[in-house]
């Protein structure tokens, strides 16, 4: 056992920065629980209880930041090379991770000598046992070698975007996007930005030499406008472009229409955390990290609807449903979704794509053709719901999505009010009302004309809960660590708009999960009373 | 052997005083016993000590009365908690949510390996797990968790609506105010009308299995462990 400490002593004292192909071993093992040579990473709790795999990997528990999480009473401590390295001090100079730190034991410095001892036994540089649910790893000396570096260069790369001074961000606006809108959304960013401007006083002394004050409120916020032009198939190379101009340390917001999957791919690529853009179609990738969403949009919307339709053929299939969408807006994805999710049921499923730009004749012949189904489904926006045929047979169900149709502001014709049931992704306006005094008042204060209520209210929220999130980091500006926060705090929230509830936890990314559906009780108005419960399908 | 062993441990382990418990208790309080939690607290018989590196684990016995709340088990039925719980066999009952990766990991393995200890006796103890992410934790996702620990057939997962999960959890004192609070508990009822023993922390799978064993249900299981 001597003999091995001090090989392994020998061996790293010499550490060197790990290689770029070392770097990503070592992450698979970090991130993944992969050994370098490809096998699970085995671990055991004191008592011989084994855990293997993902389930073993050091990010499991204490994330990819490597800052640790508190869960309910336990205490996951951070494990970056600068936390471990050094001993848990009482001096306020070093206090880098709020609560982690202070709910820690105190204890001396690691050395790579102890450190490999705590990974391998589970005691602690002062000799005392780690917590039960710290595994004990049988690594060998490459492989502790590997770890031990990965720990030691984990978040301590200058983050872009993140100053002594300044706190950089964008938001995206993508070329198809109404400018009404747009103006919209920006104009809420703007005001927040300038709002938590002013708190800014640019002649105070640096106070990052004193770290007993959160000097987080002397960052100023920069917004940067990233307003994408030309087709989808060149927005990746422009945000990459932009990126490479104006670093920044996340993308906040911003808003699109038809796609947002180049944008997605772009954060992903760059790890850069993009946070709840006013997107309905958002990009449904589990394994992809660095986006978050409000919902699933009209995915979600789609997933309602088969839920309903099973539900009201009394969990058989439905025979026989028509979709009408336009090609080329969201409605042809939200209808492939639904398409998928009753295949396999035996229902038949026909698609009808509106072309004309003089809809009337196009829809009659698609409600002709699902007088006879089960159910119409309508993934159509107000222009064209406003020419729905008077005078045909429905079907027993008509489905429209509200998103798209506008909510409860649909133009949906009179004779169509009864028959039509409409997916409503939030609370109802009855239901939200005090919630969103908090935003109407906010922009009443800031002078903010309210041209799209939910596309600002939305925007708001997505700034706050930026704040908010930045706010418990303190100076530790690591993206994976603001995605991290944002997991964490999300469901803490009361105040969230048009959303009954917003939750994240670790690998979640749609922060709202269900949907009303509702019915028009009224041949007119935009009174709409709930058609059953909040389903989550 | 290392479940002689454990046993063994165990049987130490009762035979700890009440104020030496407390003392511990007191002395663990940093890992994450709530004394508030256990002002109900009928008897404490059983805490690891610190230096062990074992699970702190305090054990009571509590009357909790199961509110009618309506739950969709794993299979997508539509269920109540009473029935579930009622339904003649002792119950083992915890708490999780799928995508939890500190907590919910080792309890749901605990779960696992008590299945496995339970042997032969596996199907006459039903294994109950309430989501408290329950707007996350379709059935779908539910059953493809179950999955990853091996859920036999009397193993079930529940979820339901937010307020449906809040009760539960709230109905056995477990509530607190957001997913990631939550605690490790662990709740056994050995039969219909006795009360439920609580077990805050990482109730270890001998730990319950002794549980159980302790009011006679499975004592074939229990028996074959030993050997």
């Amino acid at each position: 056992m001597l003999a091995c400490v001090l090989l392994a002593a020998g061996a790293w004292g010499r550490l060197k920065p790990l290689s770029e192909p070392s770097l990503n071993t070592a992450e698979s093992l970090y991130r993944q629980g992969v050994l370098p040579d490809g096998k699970s990473l085995r671990g055991e709790r004191q008592g011989g209880e084994p855990i293997e795999g993902q389930a073993a990997a050091c990010a499991n528990c204490h994330r990819r930041s490597g800052f640790g999480v508190e869960e309910g009473r336990i205490v996951i401590p951070p494990i970056t090379g600068k936390y471990l390295f050094r001993g848990s001090s009482t001096d306020a100079r070093q206090m880098a991770h709020p609560g982690s730190e202070a709910l820690s034991p105190q204890r001396s410095r690691y050395s790579s000598e102890t450190l490999a001892r705590a990974i391998r036994e589970g005691i602690d540089p002062d000799g005392r046992k780690l917590d039960y649910l710290m595994p004990r790893f049988a690594l060998d000396d490459a492989t502790m070698a590997l770890l031990i570096g990965y720990l030691k260069q984990l978040s301590t790369h200058p983050a872009p975007g993140a100053l002594t001074d300044i706190l950089q961000f964008a938001t995206i606006v993508t070329p198809d996007v109404d400018p009404v809108k747009r103006d919209a959304m920006l104009d809420v960013l703007n005001h927040f930005f300038g709002n938590k401007n002013a708190f800014y006083r640019g002649d105070d002394p640096p106070l990052q030499r004193e770290r007993r004050i959160h000097f987080r409120v002397l960052r100023r916020w920069q917004l940067h406008v990233w307003e994408l032009s030309g087709p989808p198939e060149t927005w990746e190379a422009q945000l990459h472009k932009r990126f490479k101009l104006e670093p920044v340390f996340a993308v906040i917001s911003g808003i699109g229409a038809k796609t947002w999957e180049p944008v997605h791919r772009f954060c992903e690529s760059e790890s850069l955390p993009c946070l709840l853009p006013n997107v309905d179609l958002p990009v449904v990738a589990e394994k992809d990290f660095y986006s978050v969403y409000f919902s699933r949009g009209v995915l979600l919307e789609a997933d309602v609807i088969a839920h309903r339709l099973r539900n009201d053929a009394g969990h058989a299939s439905p025979r026989r449903v028509v979709q009408v969408f336009r090609p080329g807006d969201l409605g042809a994805a939200a209808a492939q979704a639904l398409a998928a999710a009753l295949a396999g049921q035996g229902a038949t499923v026909t698609m009808h794509e509106l072309k004309s730009r003089q809809p009337a004749r196009e829809l009659s012949a698609a409600a002709r053709e699902a007088s006879g189904a089960d159910a119409l489904v309508l993934w159509l926006r107000p222009e064209d719901l406003k020419v729905l045929p008077a005078g045909v047979a429905l079907p027993k169900s008509v489905f429209v999505s509200g998103l798209m149709g506008g909510l409860e502001k649909a133009p949906l014709p009179p004779s169509w009010r009864d028959a039509a049931r409409m997916t409503y992704p939030f609370d109802l306006p009855a239901q939200r009302v005090i919630r969103m005094n908090y935003p109407l008042g906010w922009f009443r204060i800031q002078h903010i004309a309210v041209v799209d209520e939910r596309i600002q209210t939305d925007t708001y929220l997505a700034c706050s809960i930026l704040a908010e999130a930045a706010g418990t980091m303190l100076d530790n500006f690591v993206p994976d660590y603001l995605i991290e926060r944002v997991e964490v705090e999300l469901s803490h929230r009361i105040i969230n708009g048009y959303y009954p509830r917003l939750g994240l936890a670790p690998g979640q990314r749609f922060a709202s999960k269900g949907a009303y559906v509702v019915r028009f009780p009224d041949p007119t108005g935009t009174r709409v009373v709930t058609d059953g419960d909040w389903i989550v399908p | 052997m290392s479940g002689c062993i454990n046993i063994a441990a165990t049987m130490r382990a009762i035979l700890l005083s009440v104020l030496a418990a407390s003392l511990a208790l007191r002395a663990a309080s940093a890992e994450g016993v709530d004394a508030h939690a256990h002002q109900q607290l009928l008897a404490s018989e059983e805490a690891a000590h610190p230096q062990d590196a074992l699970p702190t684990v305090t054990r009571s016995l509590v009357n909790y009365p199961v509110p009618a709340i309506r739950l969709v088990r794993d299979d997508g039925e539509d269920v109540t908690l009473i029935d579930e719980l009622n339904d003649g066999r002792p119950v083992v009952l915890n708490f999780i949510y799928t995508t939890c990766t500190g907590i919910c990991p080792l309890s749901s393995h605990i779960f696992s390996q008590l299945q496995h200890k339970l042997g032969a006796e596996r199907d006459r103890v039903h294994l109950v797990s309430i989501s408290v992410d329950p707007e996350e934790d379709t059935p779908l996702r539910l059953r493809e968790y179950a999955q990853q620990y091996a859920a036999g057939p009397s193993w079930q997962h529940y979820t339901g609506t937010v307020a449906a999960s809040t009760a539960a959890q709230r109905a056995f004192d477990v509530y607190k105010g957001d997913k990631m609070g939550h605690t490790p508990v662990t709740l056994v009822r050995t039969a219909l009308g006795d009360p439920w023993v609580r077990f805050d922390g990482f109730a270890t799978a001998d730990m319950l299995l002794k549980e159980l064993h302790g009011k006679g249900q499975v004592t074939a299981a229990v028996s074959s462990t030993r050997q």
